[in-house]
């Protein structure tokens, strides 16, 4: 499966309101439709995880990531916020994009770390950074991933 | 939800998160974000044991006795199955009303249900 076919316009946010981590978090889980319970159980698995260290992995983009059992199927989300957000990036610079992916403890398709690998690997592109910043609609998010053959 | 098994789903991921770390993501985690493995897993430990503490003594010890044997002490259940043995969990256990309000186990594989969806 190609990564856009996993992206949705309803989780793709060009213009995040966050303006902590924390708040990003949440903001980009709340776009996954879960009830709220199950919300707050994925924000805090996701806050577990990045205490064992940040997932920034650099020229502003993170990477946020984790298992869950209140999650069916892997899902993805993508957050943009221009002004930037502390992340504790191991560049320490803010960070701009925010890629989120959880998965269900058992997947048929075993999906969830190729994905993180793609995204990661995608992240790392040199010319990624600034085609995600001209960005100006979740269509154009999807159009950039089939660009790159993603 | 039952607050036990609000605590039962947490340490579940966590232990998740544990078994990924060494089986699965470790060189992803070491390399694209740098973890420190070793300390990861020890702190994902303290944190299971710290979470597990807090449990009423009676799922504690059901808790002990499923997370000695097993690598999943909580099983989803998706379309009235148990997901830890596959086998379609009783109408009355899945039934809407009272879905994660208690903490039940499958009479099967003795996991602690969760029901997702």
């Amino acid at each position: 499966m190609q990564l856009r076919e996993l992206f949705v316009p309803s989780a793709i946010n060009l213009d995040l309101a966050a303006e902590t981590k924390d708040e990003a978090l949440k903001e980009l889980v709340s776009c996954l439709g879960l009830d709220g319970k199950s919300e707050g159980i994925l924000y805090k698995m996701l806050k577990r995880r990045e205490n064992l260290g940040s997932t920034g992995i650099g020229r502003g983009i993170a990477i946020p990531h984790c298992r869950s059992l209140v999650v069916t199927r892997l899902r993805v989300a993508f957050g943009r916020k221009l002004s930037g957000l502390d992340f504790k990036a191991i560049d320490e610079k803010p960070v701009r994009y925010v890629f989120l992916i959880v998965a269900p403890p058992l997947e048929v398709s075993n999906q969830y770390l190729p994905v993180l690998g793609k995204i990661a690997q995608f992240g790392k592109e040199a010319d990624v950074p600034e085609a995600l910043a001209e960005l100006s609609s979740p269509e154009q998010f999807i159009e950039l991933l089939e660009a790159k053959d993603l | 939800m039952d607050q036990q098994l609000e605590l039962l789903l947490e340490i579940q991921d966590l232990r998740m998160q544990r078994r990924e770390l060494t089986d699965g993501s470790t060189d992803l985690e070491a390399e694209v974000f740098d973890v420190k493995i070793e300390d990861a897993i020890r702190s994902l430990d303290e944190k299971v044991e710290e979470l597990a503490e807090r449990l009423a003594r009676g799922i504690r010890e059901r808790y002990r006795r499923i997370a000695d044997k097993a690598p999943r002490v909580v099983a989803p259940v998706i379309n009235g199955i148990c997901y830890g043995c596959f086998v379609a969990v009783s109408t009355a256990r899945a039934s809407e009303a009272d879905r994660n309000l208690r903490v039940e186990s499958c009479e099967y594989c003795g996991c602690f249900l969760y029901h997702v969806g």
